[in-house]
């Protein structure tokens, strides 16, 4: 696999959706190649801060008690 | 036992729906948190996010038969949300095609350009506060958004993001794809605004 293969995979690989051989092949390549564990691990990375980024905070209390209502 | 079996089926209904709507309110309530914040993300106001999260589970309750017990609920409460989003918020259907395209970018070749000595995995992304990766979210377009939101916030796979948006796979990993080079290049003229990175080209 070269470097342009993993890259096109790196969305897939950081949602987890590769399986079998074309997680292994992408694995592989990773193994031997620097430059794309590196570009791997900062999209991880970015893909983790949005996610932190957005689950802070809750749901205000009054439109829990509204619900509670409405699902009674 | 023909009065007995039909006894039992006319019984049936009447114990067996107050203990599902139970289950149904309970599970759907756990939801809550995440619903709201996806609704802020959606609506960025607040008192919209309020009334879409109230509007979705009403509707949800009314449409509680059609929620098959032991499937994702979570999925099918986006789902809903997301709907009334576009029918109500939005006033009408998302468009068929996203709006401008920034081409390829990638915020890592960037910062690997501008910033020489550490790698940029170790340094930028941790000096990016939560704060504007929000910012730059709310930046997106609705299209782009949602689809951030249900993958990398919501953590759905692609095929629950395609039932949600009721669009194919491959059509979710080509607007995210777009999405994230969106929200990169946001992060980045924010970097450069900040002084984060260097700018590139015009104040070297």
């Amino acid at each position: 696999m070269e470097c342009d293969d993993c890259v096109r995979r790196l969305d897939q690989l950081i949602d987890r959706e590769l399986s079998g051989l074309e997680l292994e092949e992408v694995q592989h390549h990773l193994d031997g190649c620097g430059d794309c564990t590196k570009r791997y691990k900062f999209e991880e990375g970015l893909k983790r801060l949005v996610k932190v980024s957005c689950e802070q905070g809750h749901a205000p209390a009054e439109l829990r008690e509204r619900l509670r209502q409405i699902l009674r | 036992m023909a009065v007995a079996a039909y006894a039992q089926i006319d019984w049936m209904p009447m114990t067996t729906v107050p203990d599902g709507q139970d289950a149904f309110a309970a599970e759907a309530i756990t939801h809550l948190d995440a619903l709201y914040r996806g609704a802020l993300r959606l609506t960025r106001d607040p008192d919209q996010a309020q009334d879409l999260v109230q509007d979705a589970y009403a509707r949800a309750l009314r449409y509680q038969h059609s929620y098959q017990a032991g499937t994702n609920m979570k999925a099918w409460l986006f789902a809903i949300m997301r709907n009334l989003f576009w029918d109500r918020f939005q006033k009408g259907r998302p468009p068929a095609l996203s709006i401008e395209d920034v081409g390829e970018f990638s915020l890592y070749d960037r910062m690997r350009d501008g910033v020489t000595e550490e790698g940029p995995e170790d340094t930028v992304l941790d000096r990016i506060a939560a704060g504007e990766v929000v910012e730059a979210i709310e930046k997106l377009s609705p299209l782009h958004r949602e689809v951030v939101l249900l993958v990398d916030v919501e953590g759905f796979a692609y095929k629950d993001a395609a039932q949600i948006l009721g669009v194919p796979i491959g059509t979710v990993m080509s607007r995210l794809h777009r999405a994230r080079q969106h929200l990169q290049k946001s992060l980045y003229d924010y970097a450069v605004e900040s002084g984060i990175v260097p700018g590139m080209g015009r104040s070297a």
